[in-house]
């Protein structure tokens, strides 16, 4: 059952973390945090599920990893866009401009 | 992965007690908001494709620890798998080094060795003469370059000792048509052909490395040979030597017999092997076609030289066919031999692998019910034996590296490319490692396939051991059957081989070989230019050897029986004719080979005189030429008459030598041929004797010194070498059999240890299988002596199966293959029955044996404690 659920938030979770990623490089936790940020607390997803999605965009070539000294000087795992995670982005974010746009209309119209 | 949640979670606990909560709290929020670790990692698990490469990994390190958990299992499992790919690396390299590897000329696969033939007088190669290679240049089409090459020996003076030059004699563009470019200097050019033009030398490599110690400064530098000064105007890359291994080559202009007028008119005096380059896309076919219409033409123009009786052709062979044609059917038996020791080896393994399976069948059946697929299991076992058979063939190299010096003297008798085997090359490892590979996936796939379908019986088994499955018991026993089969063709041919060989030791050479030494002395010839300065000679320098203590008598001869070089060459063909006896028209005349000695050449070899009288010293006038022929002469061509008497003429009726006795038949070129028809003419109505006998009180080889002293004391002008004794030559006659024997042997008896190994592994575990039911045997009365005949039984009718299919197997191979193998062996058949006995018996003692020792434990079963032991 939570299967379905994660599910259904997958294709938006993957696109919310690549915008994310647009900024900067970020580790896992810092991404966590700037999407509850952004979203002024609306999107509180389990933080937990950042991770199969983030590991699921570097087997798709979209992120990529490495590791490095985090600001309070300790080993993180830090994620930052590829070159074809910054097109999948765009054409992410496309697609759901289109999709929220029709869900838009289908809500307005009586 | 773990290290990245564990940042995660801990970076949220300080942010929440930034906020001000308590530690406690402050975790079990962050561990809140995560929501269930485990469960997150699961997930990023299933995220991550199947890493192949991992799993992978997982196996080796899975394989690595079973095989170090079985001990004894991989040290039998590689060591067997060692002596087999060894063997085969080792023989591969030898097969991949003289049949396979390209030649190493520039554009090897193009150049043809010519020959002419005339089969109806028994001659396979005539050489050429000067007339006809200059019809060949002439008139063919598909060759580019058609080039001449004979090999002499000259003396170079001016060394601390006389030094015997193998010398080659070239056209002037050899080298330009192999394909040879010079290390230092330059090869010949046209205008060293010029009659009349300087003597120039080119130096093979091998020899500027022996006697010029690599000097870098030797183009330029003289020699003095035949009398004549030499300049050395070039030396050789170290590339192998066609057809001959030479020190020196010349132009054919610097050769005293070559250039004289009278041998380059006279069309029958052949001496020459010619070797041309087919142009570029011109078919080894069409070589040939060419070169038989050259000869056709040939024949037309001049038939008094070519009578149609003998019949003429000529005829173009591959360079490298030629060279290896040979080796090629010892060395394809080797192979095959070697393959089939590996298949041995790989029956025996795989059965070891299958009865681990069988042991291991619990955990495989827990592994599945865990959710391991059959394929992943059968991964498993194929990633195991793979490992074993990499580590056997690691270790099989190094064997190969060891044996391989060894081969190259084997190859040595049978091909002039032995040299170039090199140690193990890319080509080999490859092949060492294919081979290894290939093995893994033979002996891994029948344990590995055995894995039913349906493992569930052997969880609900408790004993953890579940009794064979039938098919898998089948298995087992047709690879020991296999096994068996495959041993018993093997040790059929080395058996047959030894049997060969033993035959050819026996075989009399006609001649008493013990204590007799050769050497060849090559005097200056232009100090000798008539026969009487020779007589003299020749006279003077045996009265000398003969007062050497140790000596009993010498002589001289230009052959002695067994020569290496005669083997190689053959007999001469020299016709004769008989007086009195004209041909009938289209026959053939008689043909001998024809030896040249002193008086006391019979007495030095104690060469019996079966009729009529020996030479004496006073067969020395011109004017009386005598002569002696062997038995089989006088049988072919005098039948039950006395050829005493009779007159027969070497030079086509010049001069007639008188027939004054008999003597014994010899084995000259080689013990397996019947001994061929000789004429002896005496040194003093001749000329020239190259080779140097005496017969010793004691061990030969102690005198080589103290004789070549004699020689030099007495000329220092003569050069001596080719120094040996008679049984040297006698035993180097038999190496080659010998060695093939040899290593046959060495193949059959590794297969028969491992064959005896894979019985005893399976005896044992028939035993420990039927433990139980001995044990209820033994309880209910059985006797000790009936129950370990239940257990040899079904051992030895394991064998029995196999050694009928083998016999009939080797039975049918041998007949199929008749004719192979009879060109390798000597006076045995291939369907020897006694062989075919031995062989059997020696199988199934061995067979027995591997059987008993394990069957002897169950006499050991005490019933009570087997009953128990469920």
């Amino acid at each position: 059952m939570a299967k379905t659920k994660s599910d259904l938030l997958q294709g938006t979770l993957d696109m919310l973390i690549l915008k994310t990623l647009a900024v900067g490089e970020m580790h896992g936790w810092g991404i966590a945090q700037r999407i509850q940020q952004t979203s002024q607390g609306v999107l509180n997803i389990n933080q937990g599920s950042l991770y199969p999605a983030l590991y699921r965009l570097e087997e798709q070539g979209w992120v990529a990893s490495s590791w490095d000294v985090s600001d309070n000087n300790r080993q993180a795992k830090y994620y930052k866009l590829t070159r074809a995670g910054r097109k999948q982005l765009t054409e992410e974010t496309a697609n759901w401009e289109r999709m929220s746009a029709a869900v838009e209309l289908v809500l307005q119209s009586n | 992965m773990e290290r990245e949640m564990r940042f995660h979670l801990e970076r949220e606990t300080e942010e929440n007690m930034r906020r001000g909560m308590p530690p406690t709290s402050a975790r079990r929020a962050a561990l809140l908001s995560f929501g269930g670790v485990e469960r997150f990692k699961e997930e990023c698990r299933d995220v991550q494709r199947p890493r192949r490469l991992e799993t992978f990994w997982q196996d080796v390190q899975y394989g690595v620890r079973m095989l170090r958990k079985y001990p004894s299992f991989t040290l039998l499992a590689v060591l067997t798998l060692a002596l087999g790919i060894g063997v085969n690396t080792s023989i591969f390299s030898v097969v991949y080094g003289v049949l396979l590897r390209p030649l190493p000329y520039r554009n090897g696969h193009e150049l043809v060795v010519l020959r002419q033939q005339a089969p109806l007088a028994g001659a396979d190669n005539l050489g050429f003469s000067v007339k006809e290679i200059e019809d060949y240049r002439a008139q063919n089409q598909a060759l580019e370059g058609i080039v001449e090459h004979h090999s002499m020996t000259f003396t170079l003076l001016g060394g601390q000792e006389p030094e015997l030059i193998q010398t080659g004699v070239v056209s002037a563009n050899f080298f330009d048509v192999m394909g040879v470019k010079p290390l230092l200097g330059r090869t010949f050019l046209p205008e060293d052909e010029a009659h009349g033009a300087e003597a120039v030398l080119v130096l093979s490599y091998k020899y500027w490395q022996r006697s010029q110690h690599g000097d870098r400064d030797i183009v330029g530098k003289r020699f003095r040979m035949n009398d004549r000064p030499h300049t050395v105007i070039g030396v050789l890359p170290p590339v192998p030597q066609y057809p001959n291994e030479n020190d020196v080559y010349m132009p054919t202009a610097a050769c005293p017999t070559r250039s004289s007028e009278r041998f380059m008119a006279n069309r029958n005096a052949r001496m020459m092997s010619v070797f041309g380059r087919r142009k570029p896309g011109v078919p080894l076919a069409q070589a040939q076609t060419d070169v038989a219409t050259n000869a056709n033409r040939m024949q037309q123009q001049y038939p008094d030289v070519y009578p149609a009786n003998r019949g003429f052709r000529a005829v173009a062979t591959d360079l490298q066919d030629e060279l290896t044609q040979q080796a090629r059917q010892t060395f394809l038996l080797l192979l095959g031999t070697a393959g089939l020791v590996l298949l041995i080896a790989c029956a025996n393994v795989a059965n070891l692998a299958l009865a681990r399976v069988l042991r291991r069948e619990r955990e495989m059946a827990v592994r599945a019910a865990l959710g391991a697929s059959r394929g992943r299991l059968i991964r498993l076992l194929l990633t195991e034996s793979t490992l074993l058979a990499l580590l056997g063939g690691a270790l099989g190299i190094v064997l190969a590296i060891f044996s391989t010096g060894l081969l190259v003297k084997f190859a040595e008798r049978f091909t002039p490319r032995a040299h170039e085997i090199g140690v193990i090359d890319g080509t080999v490892l490859g092949f060492a490692l294919a081979i290894s590979l290939l093995t893994g996936l033979v002996f891994g796939l029948a344990p590995a396939l055995s894995i039913g379908q349906n493992l569930v019986p052997a969880l609900k088994d408790g004993s953890g051991q579940s009794t064979a499955s039938p098919a898998r018991q089948r298995l087992r026993n047709s690879l020991v059957v296999a096994q068996v089969a495959v041993s018993f063709a093997l040790l059929i041919v080395a058996g047959l081989m030894t049997r060969s060989l033993l035959k050819l030791q026996q075989v009399k050479p006609g001649f008493d070989v013990e204590r007799v030494l050769v050497m060849r002395i090559s005097p200056n010839w232009s100090k000798y230019q008539s026969n009487e300065d020779y007589r003299t000679f020749s006279q003077r320098l045996l009265d000398k050897l003969k007062t050497q203590p140790g000596v009993l008598i010498a002589a001289l001869s230009n052959n002695y029986p067994l020569n290496p070089l005669g083997i190689t060459r053959g007999p001469n063909r020299n016709e004769l004719q008989i007086e009195g006896r004209p041909l009938a028209p289209g026959e053939l005349p008689p043909q001998a080979d024809f030896r040249v000695v002193t008086p006391d050449y019979f007495d030095t070899l104690r060469l019996p005189l079966v009729s009529g009288r020996l030479f004496n010293d006073l067969d020395y006038d011109p004017k009386k030429p005598v002569a002696l022929i062997n038995q089989a002469l006088a049988r072919h061509r005098f039948g039950n008459d006395d050829p005493v008497g009779h007159r027969l003429s070497l030079d086509r009726g010049e001069s007639w030598a008188t027939i004054v006795g008999v003597v014994a038949d010899v084995k000259s070129y080689g013990l397996q041929s019947a001994a061929v028809d000789e004429v002896y003419r005496p040194v003093a109505q001749t000329f020239g004797a190259g080779f140097l006998l005496a017969r010793t009180k004691v061990e030969p080889a102690g005198l080589i010194r103290q004789l070549r002293g004699a020689v030099y004391d007495f000329d220092p002008e003569t050069a001596i070498d080719h120094v040996r004794t008679l049984e040297d030559a006698r035993s180097e006659a038999l190496a080659s059999p010998r060695l093939t024997a040899t290593l046959l042997s060495l193949f059959a008896a590794l297969a028969l240890l491992i064959t005896a190994a894979g019985i005893a592994g399976v005896m044992a575990l028939a035993v420990a299988q039927r433990t139980h039911e001995i044990g209820i045997r033994l309880a209910l009365g059985a006797s000790k002596s009936a129950v370990l005949w239940l257990v040899l039984e079904q051992g030895m009718r394991l064998v029995l199966v196999g050694l009928a299919v083998g016999s009939s197997g080797a039975l049918v191979l041998t007949r199929v293959l008749s004719a192979w193998m009879n060109t390798l062996l000597f006076a045995v058949e291939p369907a020897d029955p006694l062989t075919y006995l031995l062989v059997a018996l020696v199988l199934a003692a061995a067979a027995a044996a591997a059987c008993y020792l394990p069957a002897r434990r169950v006499t050991g079963i005490n019933p009570m404690i087997a009953l128990r032991s469920e």
